[in-house]
């Protein structure tokens, strides 16, 4: 039986691991020099989609935020706030899938490290918080 | 007799009706987000070089590698002390961004007058084309333009993975250039030009390169060592080459 304090630290670790993936798009999209091509290609092609922004808002930003945030949570620890929390890992895997979705039928490319993010991370972390929802006391 | 006492509601209800206040919430959450993207979207600013039928930068090929000598994968006079290594797949689109932007500087300032050559290192990993790319590109090696048959099939480059190094690309880069169309075809299927790019993904393999471009500077005979430019611009080049040559 998994203790509640290894879920908690295990949904810091994979939040931590999301704030490094998203960080580093969120600087590629900012600073585009910083992009490397990797095997399989697609990363520019995804990256400077008109799907790359909402609002004007990179989503990998967005993605930040959401990380940052459920950090945070995680640190309060509150029935809310894990509660929270996996609204926010929900929300991502939603979200993920209309992304990736995009990459494989309308921009027709992919990008790795969003894909790291979208298949493993956002996975991972809901995963993790949904458990911890799970196991809430009255 | 005493009452007996209430049990206490148990506790994966009140887990449950969290669970599904989140993921109520989440749907309503990846409905705006999902709506948002959808209906709110600009344009693409797609990259993709060469246009319908006709090919581009081949003059300025010539004009900016004129009366440099090459030998093959080397670029710059052969005692140049320094030596810029680079990795890079025709595919690449980062690469491309590096050839208009970085690349020109480079060789006008420490190419042209003797300081620096430049070695590439051709790499195939994002799909056929990449492969057929570097064995034409590797090929005009053999008749003395390989940089200018790179430089030309980056002006031109298209979608990744999009079937874009045509014959016919490659037929009017190489006509352009004055190349030897014929010879070329068959020193690309040729076993040297095989051996060439296998030796390229070896050493590419050697030192893990996971990405591309990726530099490596060499100072004489010395081992080389990575060099992470900035950016793009030629001055992020000018730093990293100008401490080379004064070590």
């Amino acid at each position: 039986m998994v203790s509640d304090r290894a879920l908690r630290a295990g949904v810091a670790v994979v939040a931590l691991a999301g704030v490094a993936v998203a960080g580093y798009l969120t600087y590629v999209h900012y600073q585009p020099e910083a992009l490397i091509c990797t095997a399989g290609g697609g990363c520019e092609t995804v990256q400077d989609s008109s799907y790359a922004e909402l609002l004007g808002i990179p989503v990998a930003l967005l993605g930040l935020l959401a990380y940052v945030a459920v950090l945070t949570l995680v640190a309060w620890d509150s029935e809310l706030a894990r509660t929270l929390a996996a609204a926010i890992a929900l929300s991502a895997v939603g979200f993920a899938v209309y992304l990736i979705t995009l990459q494989a039928f309308v921009i027709d490319a992919w990008c790795v490290w969003c894909l790291v993010n979208d298949l493993v991370i956002v996975p991972l972390l809901a995963v993790l918080t949904v458990w911890r929802v799970r196991r809430t006391s009255a | 007799m005493p009452p007996k006492p209430r049990k206490p509601p148990p506790r994966k209800q009140s887990g449950n009706r969290n669970l599904l206040i989140a993921a109520g919430a989440a749907a309503a959450v990846v409905l705006v987000l999902v709506g948002a993207s959808l209906l709110l979207r600009g344009g693409d600013s797609s990259g993709g070089g060469g246009g319908s039928g006709g090919v581009t930068g081949i003059e300025e090929a010539a004009t900016l590698l004129d009366a440099i000598p090459q030998d093959r994968a080397v670029l710059g006079a052969p005692k140049a002390k320094v030596t810029l290594i680079q990795f890079e797949d025709l595919q690449c689109p980062i690469c491309r961004r590096y050839q208009a932007e970085g690349f020109p500087g480079v060789v006008e300032s420490y190419v042209r007058p003797g300081k620096v050559k430049l070695r590439m290192v051709g790499m195939a990993f994002i799909g056929p084309d990449s492969e057929k790319a570097l064995l034409y590109t590797l090929a005009a090696g053999e008749q003395g333009k390989l940089w200018q048959f790179q430089d030309a099939l980056y002006a031109n480059q298209g979608e990744e993975n999009s079937g874009w190094v045509t014959d016919a690309l490659l037929e009017k880069i190489a006509t352009g250039l004055g190349l030897d169309w014929a010879k070329l075809k068959k020193d690309a299927d040729s076993a040297v030009t095989l051996q060439q790019a296998n030796s390229m993904a070896d050493e590419a393999n050697q030192k893990q390169i996971q990405g591309t471009p990726a530099f490596y500077v060499q100072v004489g005979d010395q081992q080389p060592y990575q060099v992470n430019p900035s950016s793009f611009d030629p001055s992020a080049f000018a730093s990293i080459l100008d401490d080379a040559l004064s070590s």
